[in-house]
């Protein structure tokens, strides 16, 4: 399916509209702004409906699906590139879901750092320890209590 | 160091069921299994996941079909084990070859698996862009010309789709005997030129639609000898480009006598 397609027009006595393989992606985003437990925030095509966000989720993903609220979000046009022109930056269209049977989401922290320890006796594991050392040496002396190396004794 | 490591995944697991509070026991217990198969998830890109449809042959027993994923919103993120890594490990793109072997039931799997694998991804990219960390091996969602798509899914799916067109193409060869699925004709447009007009649905008759009516499908009298023009230049351009060629192949001739002299 690519991109440039024309569905079947619709009147009134046609047969309902099913779309095989859709070729639509969906972006789940982290909210800017503080949302409710239950809502998820997602960013769509901009030819999608909410109708369209209703059935995608429910039937590919089985979620239960409460409310859907779309808004379309419009990019500048006033940035210019090093050539002076203007560019554009793509809209798009942002979709608030609502999950039904109470279900709450948060968005998780997906980019906590592991503790990764180099091997034994490489290299790395020199510089790491090396920069330790270095570090424990510029911090001041505890015992001071804060008084900086300025004031003498 | 080690206790710290193990206590971080800990924590993350436990942030990870705290994240999804779903009321239904049942989906908890395959939620627990679906996260003990799925360790290589990503390396399985050449076969879908077993989404399986166990039918009974014998009859008696009720069909019972068990979706591995029913996991919901989990799945616009990678598993667990993969967070806050640098690289993850991922398989090679399907090509068309392979494809054509799988049958529709398994092509229409496999769209899914890849619709959702893409989603991820991108999810992935918004959240790295957000918190302004570089994504976990970003090959995967390679950018060219400011389209954010991932190739090799894209390719994939690109692929998928041209074995299906084919297997429609020859179906409907064998049963209707039409070339092309969309109805067109060869039209004259205001320049003379002819193409292939693809034909669109409406909701009125053509004659009664005044958008349609202003394009025009025939070519005015006067532009007639800005065809003539036109083609004038056309055949000049094409003479230039056989001189060319003909003298650089006297030239090569008169340089290099023992070449055998190519037919073009």
């Amino acid at each position: 399916m690519a991109r440039r397609l024309i569905y079947p027009l619709y009147q009134i006595g046609n047969p309902q509209l099913r779309i095989f393989r859709p070729p639509f992606s969906l972006t789940l985003v982290r909210p800017g702004k503080e949302q409710p437990q239950d809502t998820v925030q997602f960013r769509i095509l901009m030819e999608m409906t909410k109708c369209d966000v209703r059935n995608y989720l429910e039937k590919i993903y089985n979620v239960p699906v409460g409310a859907v609220r779309t808004r379309i979000q419009y990019c500048t046009n006033k940035k210019r590139n090093h050539l002076n022109q203007k560019v554009k930056r793509p809209d798009y269209k942002v979709a608030y879901v609502q999950l039904a049977q109470q279900q709450t989401f948060e968005f998780p922290d997906i980019f906590t750092e592991k503790d990764v320890k180099s091997a034994e006796g490489s290299v790395e594991e020199m510089q790491e320890k090396f920069m330790e050392d270095e570090k424990q040496r510029q911090k001041p002396d505890l015992r001071r209590g804060g008084v900086t190396e300025w004031f003498g004794l | 160091m080690a206790a710290t490591s193990v206590g971080r995944v800990l924590t993350l697991c436990r942030q990870f069921q705290n994240a999804f509070r779903i009321s239904t026991s049942l989906a908890v217990q395959q939620s627990a299994l679906t996260l003990t198969k799925s360790q290589s998830y990503l390396d399985r890109l050449t076969y879908p996941l077993l989404s399986s449809n166990w039918h009974c042959h014998v009859g008696q027993c009720r069909p019972l079909h068990t979706t591995i994923s029913r996991r919901g919103l989990e799945e616009f993120f990678d598993i667990p084990e993969n967070w806050g890594e640098a690289t993850v490990k991922s398989g090679a793109p399907w090509t068309a070859k392979q494809l054509r072997t799988k049958s529709n039931e398994d092509l229409h799997k496999l769209w899914y698996v890849l619709l959702k694998e893409k989603n991820m991804l991108l999810t992935i990219e918004q959240e790295s862009k957000r918190q302004r960390i570089q994504m976990p091996s970003p090959e995967r969602l390679k950018k060219k010309l400011r389209q954010p798509l991932s190739l090799q899914i894209e390719r994939s799916m690109k692929r998928l789709d041209t074995v299906v067109k084919e297997r429609e193409d020859a179906l409907r060869l064998l049963q209707t005997g039409q070339e092309r699925a969309r109805p067109g004709a060869w039209r004259k447009d205001i320049f003379g030129r002819v193409y292939w007009y693809r034909f669109r649905e409406h909701a009125l008759p053509w004659y009664m639609n005044k958008r349609y009516k202003r394009k025009r499908f025939y070519t005015p009298l006067f532009v007639t000898p800005h065809i003539r023009l036109r083609l004038e230049k056309h055949l000049r351009a094409k003479t230039r480009i056989q001189n060319k060629e003909r003298e650089k192949q006297t030239v090569l001739q008169e340089k290099f006598p023992q070449i055998k002299a190519q037919s073009s």
